[in-house]
């Protein structure tokens, strides 16, 4: 590193993307007012932070688990279930940033072999693989 | 301990984004909108990046697009002959307005009545919002394609910019007030109603007139072709990005660089700053929209200053990275204990 004196800025987390399934707009997602709400019951605000913490936790564990499936799936041959009951294999090499597509190789189609290939997201329904 | 800027990339294009605009200052927060050639304009929460929503109808690259000052109308120019203009909160689209060749620049006035249109066509174009059944009011003149139109001083005035020209008309009488020429391609023209300055880039020069003269108040000089520039709310700062791929922060009273920044993989085609100045925004040919702090290190939006003795365990410290980023060293991945990404690149992956 040229600069081993500066650290970057931390951030809670990374600006979110399009959900892949619709054109967005959730009706209750936008037009929240933008002032804190204090908490509902008369419960300290400690025991709820702690509970939200361990709630972050859990989705944290369960992120990583996720990100190093896809890690340990690069290079692997893996079947995909899409829709109307199509199978297909292929080599996975890897997602996007929003987990939107999956880019592969050698994908076997009803139709023949595609050598390079992205699948959408949204048109699987499962996959599974060795590793 | 210096910190070092994190820009936060807002992801989901496909193609390159070649305009992004901010809303005004709502009760909701502030709103950003990106034009990009694969068609489907986003809206985005301004402070985070949060992507809300995509405005789907148009059947081509959409070269421009904005919103209106409290963000509840967007409009978008597209390469289907067509400007759009959208409900922002519900993303349905409420007028489609038809023209004789490619649209590339929209904007609203302050009260959202009128729209004004630009593009190959070389006629500005004015529609009544109200009555949109009725033909526009056009204004010729130009001799080759428009690139940008704004309103300014008030309302009562036009901006406009073709290739080798900026022209000011007058709204009421529809005709022409003054011009600009130049030897090189204007790529992108700003106007900041406090002060009434108009940012001009071309070539590689940054320059700045009066919104109601035209006449120069100063210019700079940025290492490689420039494509956008934006100046702070409060004129301490400006940004620009252009070929290099490079970000480039400038004070803005004494012309020194102060900053300049990697990060996108692509030309950048346009930056601006947020109504607040608290971040700005860069819209780049590799399909990737990124927010940069003004003030490196303030908490602000999904930045958190986190201070020595602060534990901070309530961040989220994802321990490894994707394999496809370029840059990751290797060693986070084998090392267990590696405690963050964060001490090797500016590229967080989550």
């Amino acid at each position: 590193m040229q600069t081993p004196l500066t650290i970057p800025v931390p951030v809670l987390r990374l600006p979110r993307g399009p959900d892949g399934l619709s054109r967005g707009f959730a009706p209750d997602g936008r037009r929240a007012p933008r002032m804190p709400e204090g908490p509902e019951t008369p419960e300290s605000a400690g025991v709820q932070e702690s509970r939200e913490s361990q709630e972050q936790q859990a989705r944290a564990a369960l992120r990583e688990r996720y990100l190093r499936s896809l890690l340990a799936m690069v290079g692997h041959q893996v079947s995909f279930t899409l829709h109307e009951g199509v199978h297909v294999t292929a080599h996975f090499g890897a997602t996007d940033l929003d987990v939107a597509n999956f880019y592969v190789s050698q994908l076997q189609t009803p139709i023949g072999v595609q050598a390079e290939a992205l699948l959408r997201c949204s048109d699987i329904i499962a996959y599974t693989f060795k590793p | 301990m210096a910190m070092r800027q994190t820009p936060l990339t807002c992801s989901g294009h496909t193609r390159p984004v070649v305009d992004l605009a901010f809303s005004g200052i709502t009760p909701y927060g502030y709103f950003l909108i990106s034009a990009c050639k694969d068609g489907k304009p986003m809206l985005r929460q301004g402070d985070t990046g949060d992507w809300i929503g995509t405005f789907l109808g148009h059947k081509g690259a959409v070269w421009g697009a904005t919103l209106n000052k409290d963000a509840t109308k967007a409009a978008t120019a597209a390469a289907d002959f067509t400007a759009k203009v959208w409900d922002a909160v519900s993303g349905d689209e409420l007028m489609t307005l038809a023209h004789k060749h490619i649209v590339k620049t929209v904007d609203f006035t302050q009260d959202s009545n009128y729209l004004l249109t630009g593009g190959q066509d070389k006629l500005l174009r004015i529609y009544d919002l109200n009555k949109p059944e009725a033909e526009p009011k056009e204004i010729s003149g130009h001799t080759s394609g428009i690139k940008k139109a704004l309103w300014c001083s008030e309302d009562k005035q036009i901006l406009s910019a073709d290739d080798k020209t900026v022209r000011l008309w007058d709204h009421a009488t529809m005709t022409e007030v003054k011009s600009l020429n130049f030897n090189m391609s204007v790529s992108s023209m700003e106007y900041i109603p406090e002060g009434e300055i108009l940012v001009i880039t071309y070539g590689r020069s940054i320059a700045f007139h009066s919104a109601v003269s035209l006449d120069p108040i100063k210019s700079f000089e940025a290492p490689a072709t420039i494509n956008s520039a934006s100046l702070h709310p409060e004129k301490e700062f400006l940004v620009a990005g252009g070929e290099d791929f490079k970000l480039y922060k400038y004070d803005y009273n004494s012309g020194e660089e102060l900053e300049s920044y990697k990060g996108h993989f692509g030309p950048i085609h346009c930056v601006r700053f947020s109504p607040d100045g608290e971040l700005y925004a860069s819209g780049s040919e590799d399909g990737t929209l990124r927010l940069w702090q003004t003030v490196v290190g303030k908490t602000y939006g999904l930045w958190k200053c986190v201070l020595p003795e602060e534990d901070s365990g309530e961040l989220a410290k994802p321990k490894i990275s994707f394999p496809e980023t370029p840059e990751e060293e290797l060693e986070e991945i084998a090392s267990e204990n590696s405690d963050s990404i964060y001490s090797s690149t500016p590229e967080v992956k989550a």
